[in-house]
């Protein structure tokens, strides 16, 4: 069978990155002190899921590491070792091995092999160690049958089932196990040992040769004869195949009923209440709950059916709400994270700060389970698109909604009473349009969770690292961002986030002495404010010390003054080569960092602020556009043309009075505005645009404010504002100074997007003078001194 | 197909050869030139055009093409031929090259012809406002010459300004 394997490649990446991704989020969740057995699973199964797709693909090197993992974890799992602090650093250890594994298979990137080997022995020390067998016997006995849980609702596809179906161990081979004899037809012996290795996902397999010279493999699995059929015939034809239900199978029976009920469970365990997501971070300390649990799961242990039915009972009180999955999508959720270095103390008052007390363990229950679903059922109702197909949807879609704008402005010149029909017709269309417009933009956005979710992880390492105590939480994760931002606020919020760690947060004993919890908290937060989304980075450390800050601008030789207000000072570690951290650690304080920060933020469109309080904490704000194809925008025009100038850099518009205009030697314009003297820029000057209009009295400022400099662009006048789709001159043409881009007006004709910072250094840098010579009055001007 | 954007650094019977196919003419003052079929898109009407600040003159700025912006170069301002007016009659070929689109203004398209390679001439070392290097050859057509030009290579020189590099 020679099929080529590698146009699958992406799609294996993608889901292993995906699933890799998940682990390590459940690992940072996990409680040592009592492990969630679902969560164990679910990381079980992403490892299973990556080994399988890997030994597919033939990607050995991921297979033997997550063979390794999973045996581990399959120890864990079945109570046959606890889980220490030591295990889950050794997961994490191994969840980058294998993304590096992965990336070295995709991008070529090199790996560690000596990391990998020391990994694979970490893994297998700790898995030769255990032992430890938990006391609590009931939950022993009742885990030990290893559980294919309700994911695997589509069953007969050979994949789930796959996942679903752990590799049984020796122990677990007493209960509930079918043991297959299956006599292969006569194939060669690499054919066999792939067979062998196929089939040991599904169980344990043992080979001998029958009197006939075939190989015989004996199986002891909890899959059904339809996997093995299945699997067997990636590599023969299953016709020729015999399989024999072996001995001691006392459950086979009980498998049909379990391939029935699972769609159910499946569906209502999406349908389950939104609220009980809240319960996920209590730990279940009633032993007669986690009891209950695992019965429920314990579809084999032969105990008749009225446990059947409280297995599967788990959801029959709640009634499907259609709306409760959207409701913990779009919700405002407030996830926390244990980022401690130390041991869990603080849990329970995390814990208690999330969830909702509740008497009733089955509902405890129900809420973590329904978590867990969730993601499973996000997976298979999305699909994968390529980014440029969505970007030329968006493209269209803005072509539509400019034909629609020119449709209305020549319908805006028909008799209304003679075309009514007509009118109404077209103003179906706008609204049409508009909602058209706003599910396509929405294609784009993602949630920030996408960002979020590196966080948890790097706080814990940089928090271990520094030997601090930091709680990371993060707020509003489901807030919604264009993937094009998202993709570039990476690199800020890391850089902030290391820094807030780093710098933000104090040493526990320093903490401690100022009267504050040892613990410090990181939060991270997204929301939308207005047109924008706002994502603030809070420490509850230190705080910006001003007076460091001036001394050592000062010896910095930046100029500065006592009398700057508390922002402008903050706003200096922004500045190049900027650091106040005393000791230069590999984390930060190389100075380097945060002007790349404020740059990589403006050019998105956005604004960073700083506020802070000495001892109390920093919290540094960004706020960025909602999306990088849609600009609020003011149109302004200028002679015959129009312009746009971005509205978040305006600061108000204003007619100036002649007596309000200054001069410099008679040349350098400025405008006086309530106490502060802003240079003009003489837009048809800086352009060559011919206009009627050279006298700013006559036409317009718009006073702007970019870099935290302000000046006045003067224009002939205000046209207004309005949101305008962002087009790029360089696909056809190039870059102009001091213009950003294009965009389409309604009447069809093209509007340039003025890039102000350009402008501003334009008008500086040029020996261009603004409007040296048709101000009618500027010789009656005296120089205002003060300005100087 | 052969197309004519092979380097023009080649030897010119190397040119020529390549320089057969199909030619859409069109006017610039009383001269006729021609330029590839296969480089135009569509040839439209003369729009209101949004001028673009400090670009050279023959750049009139640029309008937009079904969403696209695309930039406008009056060719007859360029090389100082023809009245430069517009009027209903003014025609803009909109060309693809390469994925880029530009259009040119000139004063009139008049036909597509099929050139065979034995109908193209060698160009005369000339000084002219086109350089030479950017014309294939020239042909007859009915006791007219026609100037075969390398649009591409034309329209990608630095002295169009067309491009980024052109200004770094």
């Amino acid at each position: 069978m020679t099929v080529d394997m590698s146009q699958f490649y992406e799609v294996f990446f993608d889901e292993a990155e995906e699933l890799l991704a998940e682990a390590e989020r459940l690992l940072l969740g996990i409680d040592i002190a009592n492990p969630d057995m679902e969560e164990l699973n679910a990381i079980f199964r992403a490892a299973h899921s990556i080994k399988g797709g890997a030994a597919t693909f033939g990607f050995m090197d991921m297979t033997e590491i997550t063979h390794v993992l999973e045996n581990l974890l399959d120890k864990i799992r079945k109570n046959e070792m606890a889980i220490t602090a030591e295990h889950v650093d050794a997961f994490l250890a191994a969840k980058d091995v294998l993304k590096m594994e992965v990336d070295g298979h995709r991008l070529a990137t090199e790996v560690d092999q000596d990391q990998v080997a020391d990994v694979k022995a970490k893994l297998k020390l700790l898995s030769e160690a255990g032992g430890v067998a938990i006391t609590a016997a009931p939950v022993v006995a009742a885990a030990s049958t290893p559980a294919p849980v309700a994911e695997s609702a589509p069953a007969g596809q050979e994949k789930v089932a796959q996942e679903a179906t752990p590799p049984a161990s020796p122990l677990a081979s007493e209960d509930g196990l079918s043991h297959f004899n299956i006599v292969l037809p006569e194939i060669t012996d690499k054919d066999v040992t792939n067979l062998q290795e196929e089939l040991s996902l599904l169980g344990e397999v043992s080979s001998s040769k029958n009197e006939n010279g075939r190989y015989v493999f004996k199986l002891a699995t909890d899959s059904s004869q339809a996997d093995i059929v299945s699997i067997c015939s990636f590599i023969l034809d299953p016709d020729d195949l015999v399989i024999t239900l072996g001995a001691s199978s006392p459950t086979t029976a009980t498998q049909p009923v379990f391939e029935q009920v699972t769609p159910e469970a499946n569906e209502t365990a999406v349908m389950a209440e939104a609220d009980e997501t809240k319960e996920e971070s209590k730990p279940s300390t009633n032993s007669k709950v986690v009891i209950h649990e695992e019965v429920g799961y314990g579809l084999f242990a032969v105990e008749g059916k009225e446990n059947e039915e409280e297995g599967y009972g788990f959801f029959a009180p709640f009634k499907p709400h259609p709306d409760s999955v959207k409701t913990t999508l779009i919700g405002d959720d407030t996830v926390v994270t244990e980022a401690n270095s130390g041991k869990a103390s603080e849990e329970a008052k995390v814990a208690a700060t999330t969830a909702i007390p509740t008497e009733n363990p089955d509902k405890k229950n129900l809420g973590r389970r329904e978590s867990d679903k969730n993601p499973a059922s996000a997976e298979t109702t999305s699909i994968r698109v390529g980014i440029e197909k969505v970007d030329q949807l968006i493209n269209l879609v803005g072509e539509l909604v400019i034909t629609q704008a020119m449709i209305e402005q020549r319908i805006s010149a028909l008799d209304p009473v003679q075309n009514e029909p007509l009118i109404n017709s077209v103003g179906q269309l706008t609204r049409n349009t508009r909602d058209l417009q706003e599910s396509v933009m929405s294609i784009r956005m993602m949630p920030m969770d996408f960002v979020f979710s590196r966080f948890p992880r790097m706080v814990r390492d940089l928090a271990g690292k520094l030997g601090k105590k930091v709680d990371f939480v993060t707020v509003g994760a489901t807030t919604e961002l264009d993937k094009g931002l998202i993709e570039r606020i990476v690199d800020p919020l890391t850089h902030l986030v290391r820094n807030s760690v780093d710098h933000g947060v104090e040493m526990p004993e320093k903490r401690k002495a100022a009267g504050k919890s040892e613990t410090g908290v990181l939060t991270l937060s997204a929301a939308h404010k207005g047109g924008s989304i706002v994502i603030e980075v809070t420490d509850d450390g230190a705080g910006l010390n001003r007076e460091k800050l001036l001394a050592k601008a000062k010896a910095n030789g930046l100029t500065v003054s006592e009398n700057m207000t508390d922002t402008e000072v903050f706003s200096l570690i922004f500045a190049p080569g900027f650091s106040t951290a005393e000791v230069v650690t590999d984390v930060s304080g190389r100075g380097v960092g945060m002007d790349v920060v404020k740059r990589n933020i403006s050019a998105m469109g956005g604004v960073v602020e700083i506020h802070s309080a000495l001892g109390y904490g920093t919290t540094i704000s960004i706020s960025l556009p909602l999306t990088l194809a849609i600009l609020d925008g003011m149109s302004v025009s200028l002679g015959s043309s129009i312009y746009v100038i971005p509205l978040n850099i305006i600061v108000e518009t204003l007619q100036p009075r002649a007596e309000d205009i200054k001069t410099v030697t008679g040349e350098g314009h400025m405008v006086h505005v309530r106490g502060e003297y802003l240079p003009i820029i003489a837009l048809h000057r800086l352009f060559n645009h011919p206009t009627e209009i050279t006298d700013p009295t006559q036409g317009v400022l718009v006073l702007l404010e970019s870099d935290g400099k302000k000046s006045a662009l003067f224009v002939d006048r205000l046209v207004g504002q309005q949101q305008v789709v962002i087009k790029s001159l360089e696909t056809n043409y190039r870059k102009i100074a001091g213009v950003s881009g294009a965009t389409i007006m309604g009447d069809g004709c093209v509007a340039l997007i003025l890039d102000v910072p350009a402008l501003v250094q334009m008008s500086q840098t040029s020996n261009y003078l603004t409007g040296a010579m048709p101000f009618s009055h500027h010789g009656a001007q005296s120089i205002p001194n003060q300005a100087v | 197909m052969n197309t004519s954007t092979e380097s023009v650094s080649n030897t010119s019977s190397a040119r020529l050869k390549s320089a057969a196919g199909e030619y859409l003419t069109f006017v610039l003052g009383d001269e006729e030139y021609g330029l590839e079929i296969l480089k135009v898109q569509e040839i439209r009407g003369y729009d209101s055009v949004t001028q673009i600040a400090n670009t050279p003159d023959f750049i009139k700025g640029v309008v937009n093409l079904r969403g696209k912006i695309v930039p406008i170069v009056d060719l007859r301002i360029k090389f100082h031929l023809g009245k430069v007016v517009y009027d209903e009659f003014t025609v803009v070929i909109i060309l693809n090259l390469g994925g880029r689109v530009v259009g040119i203004v000139v004063d009139g398209v008049s036909d597509v012809m099929a050139l065979k390679e034995d109908q193209i001439r060698d160009v005369p070392s000339l000084v002219t406002s086109i350089d030479t290097k950017y014309i294939v050859g020239l042909a007859t057509v009915e006791q007219q010459m026609l100037i075969l030009v390398d649009i591409e290579q034309l329209m990608s020189s630095q002295e169009m300004a067309l491009l980024d590099v052109a200004v770094h």
